[in-house]
């Protein structure tokens, strides 16, 4: 009974917290085609600066969550603009640039707080009982944040008028320029939002597991995988997606040990590219 | 008469793509340098980072192999992790000789890569890459999954060395292995094949049109890339004679593409001077410790904004802007153009 609670609720924080991460992510990848490899150090600076926002300037930590999504979400603004819209629809470049930001990004932080792996303060203490159940706290925090960031996020995406011209975009570009939208500003916008929620999601998984320089190329690759298997041009592809990915990564740690896990995990993911490759949900790439 | 024009006009474009860096002379006077200088300097740390170019040079020549097929691989640190795995288990636990792992193991990796290729060629473009991507993550859990059988997360230890670990004969060892290399996929490029595979990678439906089978032909490259780079790795850890995940991970693969694009991945030398320059520029930045990551990334960017044709056209760009008019700026761009 406990393995089953800590496992559903370990599966539900992980799936919420690959699905805010791939988000931002799969913005970038339906609008402009953009592969952002620098996403996952995106992800990790913004844990990185929440900790440096409540430890060094003696932040409330809700606060810090707040100010470093807004600083990444600038610092996404700053890299649409300067480094993905100069070379869109040039993959090569793109790998580049991302490539010098993963470094730049990851160095910095080797220098200035160091390699070893640190935590933040945690959001939320003690512990719920429900009969023979229980869950921490912050765990329930953790899932509630997640939660209320992606109906909110879907909300924008499917209601607003900002979001159905991302979603015009990601259809197709030069019809939604031709039809007035400013793409430019978009892409911007849909920049910053996605980087705040890497943000965000970096905050509460700093919190919940721990922060750490390399925890970026992790969440990277997960990021890869729910936007390749969802498909271009699909958010809600996502959704199920994550849940699929942090299903794996929960239950078969009970049934294989290790590294044999995940290397099922990723068999898996492998398999089903091979048998879909255009994703299960959105419409194939056009090249 | 028009037949001869027509030959000539067909064969001239390779022509003079040879002639613009493979001057015979100036190569041969190269190799002579490369070859008199563990004479010339004997410091061991030199010697080492030049056997590390060799081996790269091999690694990153091989990506680019698969490359003028129209794949963009993103697998390749982990194909030589594979040839320098299999190599390393081969000597530790059957204590099989250098001279029998390196061409068994690069055999093997040949293979198994073109037993990947077989499925993935249902892959194109950006698919192909993640594809390749995730299957070269999955490599490296199995080899932390292998226990003690592939050493696991802790590395495998005690692989045999060869020459009794004189540093001068394994320089002119890596060196003939590299230049054996280099020449081999410079012929393959320019051959009938490497001209099929050119010709998939720009259209692969006109291609299969004119009768080029194209999931054959692309194995067929991924398979030559991937026995290269075997070698490469399989030489790599007898030299070493420790292996680690870190050599052939996600972010290695992602280097060893950067050795390819920053040099130029249009053209044959491209990886040969990325890999040579990136090389030297992390070695001698080595006295400035933590920040010497910031000296590549800065190359990275220069490259990126400077030259979009990779450093091989650094001359000609030179050229045009020193001797001809610029052209008028273009436009300000619409999206998606």
């Amino acid at each position: 009974m406990e393995l089953a609670v800590a496992t559903v609720t370990n599966l539900l924080i992980l799936a919420s917290m690959y699905i805010l991460v791939a988000l931002g992510f799969a913005f970038l990848f339906n609008m402009l085609g953009i592969l952002n490899f620098a996403h996952g150090v995106i992800y990790m600076l913004g844990g990185y600066i929440g900790l440096a926002l409540i430890s060094a300037l003696g932040i409330n930590q809700w606060a810090a969550l707040i100010i470093s999504a807004v600083i990444i979400g600038a610092f996404g603004i700053f890299l649409e603009r300067f480094c993905f819209r100069p070379f869109i629809g040039n993959f090569n470049r793109i790998v580049m640039i991302c490539v010098a930001v993963i470094v730049i990004l990851q160095t910095s932080v080797n220098i200035i707080v160091g390699t070893q792996i640190t935590s933040l303060p945690s959001f939320a203490e003690g512990v719920l009982r429900v009969g023979l159940a229980s869950v921490s706290y912050e765990r329930i925090v953790t899932f509630a944040i997640g939660a209320l960031l992606l109906g909110a996020i879907m909300w924008f995406v499917n209601r607003t008028k900002w979001g159905q011209q991302m979603q015009a975009i990601s259809q197709d570009m030069q019809g939604a320029f031709l039809q007035g939208i400013n793409v430019h500003r978009i892409s911007a916008l849909a920049s910053f939002i996605g980087c705040a929620l890497a943000a965000i999601a970096g905050c509460l998984i700093g919190a919940y597991l721990s922060l750490g320089p390399f925890m970026g190329d992790f969440m990277l690759v997960k990021v890869l995988i729910l936007a390749i298997l969802s498909g271009v041009g699909s958010i809600s592809g996502i959704f199920i997606a994550g849940l699929v990915l942090a299903s794996l990564d929960s239950i078969l740690p009970l049934l294989v040990s290790g590294a044999a896990s995940d290397a099922i995990a990723v068999g898996i993911v492998v398999v089903l590219l091979l048998i879909r490759p255009q994703g299960f949900f959105g419409h194939e790439m056009e090249m | 008469m028009s037949s001869n024009q027509l030959s000539t006009s067909s064969a001239s474009e390779p022509a003079t793509d040879k002639r613009k860096w493979a001057n015979p002379s100036i190569l041969a006077g190269l190799v002579v340098i490369i070859a008199l200088l563990p004479l010339l300097l004997s410091s061991p740390y030199i010697l080492h980072i030049s056997i590390l170019i060799f081996v790269y040079i091999i690694a990153s020549v091989s990506l680019r192999t698969i490359t003028i097929s129209g794949q963009f691989p993103l697998a390749h640190g982990a194909f030589m992790g594979i040839g320098a795995y299999l190599a390393g288990m081969a000597s530790r636990w059957l204590g099989w000789q250098p001279w029998l792992t390196i061409p068994l193991a690069a055999i093997a990796t040949a293979g198994i890569g073109m037993l990947i290729g077989f499925p993935f060629s249902r892959l194109r473009a950006l698919y192909y890459a993640m594809g390749s991507l995730f299957f070269g993550i999955g490599v490296i859990y199995i080899i932390y999954a292998g226990g003690t059988w592939t050493g696991g997360y802790a590395g495998l230890i005690g692989i045999g060395g060869m020459f009794g670990g004189s540093r001068v004969a394994y320089y002119y060892f890596f060196l003939g292995l590299a230049l054996v290399s280099v020449i081999a996929l410079y012929r393959f490029e320019f051959s009938r094949i490497g001209i099929n595979l050119k010709a998939i990678a720009q259209s692969h439906l006109v291609a299969s049109s004119v009768g080029i089978n194209e999931g054959w032909y692309r194995i067929l490259a991924v398979g030559v890339g991937c026995f290269f780079v075997g070698l490469a790795g399989a030489s790599y850890a007898h030299y070493n004679t420790v292996l680690s995940t870190s050599s052939f991970n996600f972010m290695a693969t992602l280097w060893l593409v950067m050795y390819v694009l920053i040099g130029g991945i249009d053209s044959f030398a491209g990886p040969i001077v990325g890999t040579i320059i990136l090389i030297l520029i992390s070695e001698f930045s080595r006295d400035l410790k933590v920040f010497s990551p910031y000296l590549s990334a800065g190359i990275l960017l220069i490259v990126v904004y400077l030259m979009p044709q990779g450093l091989v056209s650094l001359p000609q760009l030179i050229k045009s802007r020193l001797f001809e008019r610029r052209k008028e700026k273009k436009i300000s761009h619409v999206p998606g153009n």
